[in-house]
């Protein structure tokens, strides 16, 4: 029983050291550019940069990284569609040798306002899950994008003008001028 | 005064200084009015719910260019015939050619007043949101050739069909057609048979450009095939609409 019970300790020790080199074997950075504007609003454009260096001692193959972003606004948390955020969001690399990095710029233009939380994940073909940079938290302020006192007066400006270029007619064909 | 200048701005004065044009105007201008309105009610819009709004507005404004230049097109020749004024025209010292470059010359003045008279509303809707500048320009990069094709084809039909109701059905048949892009957004036109049309109608060239542009924020680069089949639109146009009054009977 004592032998069955060590073997099985042992065997769970040895997957955890497995584990421990999945976890280790991929280091990533996330920092977001100096230049970025302090307080961004909708429209302006942020810069990330991350390192993924391979922290482990045997190479690692098929590595995919991309960038998520999600709005933290209590009520209104949800994962973001990047769609229309960044045309830049994934990068592959076939093999990554042991202590080699590999830097990686995430521009991205904002959208919307609100809170939001962006991570870089990495996945390699041999390890069983996800890698996460650090977070990064940031705020979106609001730009008014529709200006209703702008919108209001075109709207019934410019029939008035063509009705008052109907009455002008008229008065000139009754006035005969 | 050259003759084809004379007809053209016969046209232009026409749209501009009689009460059916003016009317017309007026129709058009309230039209983008209350969709104005309703497009922008919603204050949360995000950055990119205006761009949306601007293109909605492009593509609006160039569906409108082309039913007002379809129907003058159609009233160009047949209306000459039914009012009785197509002989005393055809008697003149002008050759069917000046006639039709001059109906094409008031199609262009149809098409400049239609425009100047949207650019308030795309900037009321766009002025504090992306690619404003960019919009104003590809509105009247794509949509001159694209609703100046539909004023030809009015031309064209007009001469060929001699009466008005059936060059203006015939037209606004075409165009409701070719302007179904504006309803069905990109995803159901993803089928082989949507590719294939979206590929040779122009005005889908014009409103995927205006999305490309706008939205999207691509470059011209990008929008030089587009560019040339709505400017083959414009080319085949004009020869079908040359030819039909060149041998049109009395």
């Amino acid at each position: 029983m004592k032998k069955i019970v060590v073997s099985l300790l042992l065997s769970l020790s040895l997957l955890g050291l497995g584990n421990a080199w999945a976890v280790d074997s991929l280091n990533i950075s996330l920092a977001p550019e100096q230049a970025n504007p302090p307080s961004p609003q909708m429209g302006d454009w942020l810069k990330f940069h991350s390192v993924i260096e391979n922290s482990g001692s045997q190479a690692a193959h098929g590595v995919v990284a991309w960038i998520s972003l999600v709005q933290v606004d209590p009520g209104h948390e949800q994962p973001v569609d990047l769609e229309d955020w960044s045309a830049h969001k994934a990068v592959t690399q076939a093999i990554l040798q042991p202590g080699q990095q590999v830097k990686v710029e995430w521009p991205m233009r904002l959208i919307q306002a609100g809170a939001y939380r962006v991570v870089i994940s990495a996945v390699d073909r041999e390890t069983g899950h996800v890698m996460t940079s650090p977070f990064v938290d940031f705020q979106v302020r609001r730009k008014p994008v529709v200006d209703s006192g702008r919108i209001l007066p075109v709207a019934l400006g410019v029939p008035m003008l063509v009705l008052g270029m109907m009455a002008w007619r008229r008065y000139r064909r009754r006035t005969g001028v | 005064m050259n003759p084809i200048t004379l007809i053209a701005r016969k046209e232009a004065g026409e749209l501009l200084m009689s009460g059916r044009g003016l009317a017309w105007l007026l129709a058009l201008s309230v039209i983008m009015s209350v969709l104005s309105l309703l497009l922008v009610s919603n204050t949360e819009l995000s950055l990119l719910d205006n761009a949306q709004v601007v293109y909605m507005v492009m593509g609006t404004v160039t569906a409108l260019g082309a039913l007002l230049a379809v129907v003058l097109g159609s009233d160009a020749v047949a209306g000459e015939r039914e009012r009785g004024s197509l002989m005393p025209l055809l008697l003149a010292p002008v050759t069917p050619s000046q006639i039709v470059f001059g109906k094409m010359g008031g199609q262009v003045a149809g098409w400049v007043v239609m425009y100047l008279l949207s650019l308030p509303y795309v900037w009321a809707v766009g002025s504090s949101g992306q690619n404003l500048t960019q919009a104003v320009a590809y509105l009247a990069l794509f949509g001159t050739p694209v609703v100046l094709g539909f004023g030809f084809l009015g031309i064209a039909l007009s001469a060929r069909l001699r009466s008005v109701r059936s060059a203006l059905l015939t037209s606004l048949i075409t165009l409701m057609l070719l302007a179904s892009p504006l309803l069905l957004g990109p995803s159901l036109r993803q089928s082989a048979i949507g590719k294939l049309f979206d590929a040779v109608n122009p005005f889908s060239a014009a409103v995927n450009s205006f999305d490309s542009v706008v939205i999207d924020s691509q470059p011209l680069a990008m929008q030089i095939n587009r560019l040339a089949i709505s400017l083959v639109w414009l080319v085949l146009t004009a020869v079908f609409a040359i030819r039909s009054v060149r041998k049109m009977e009395i």
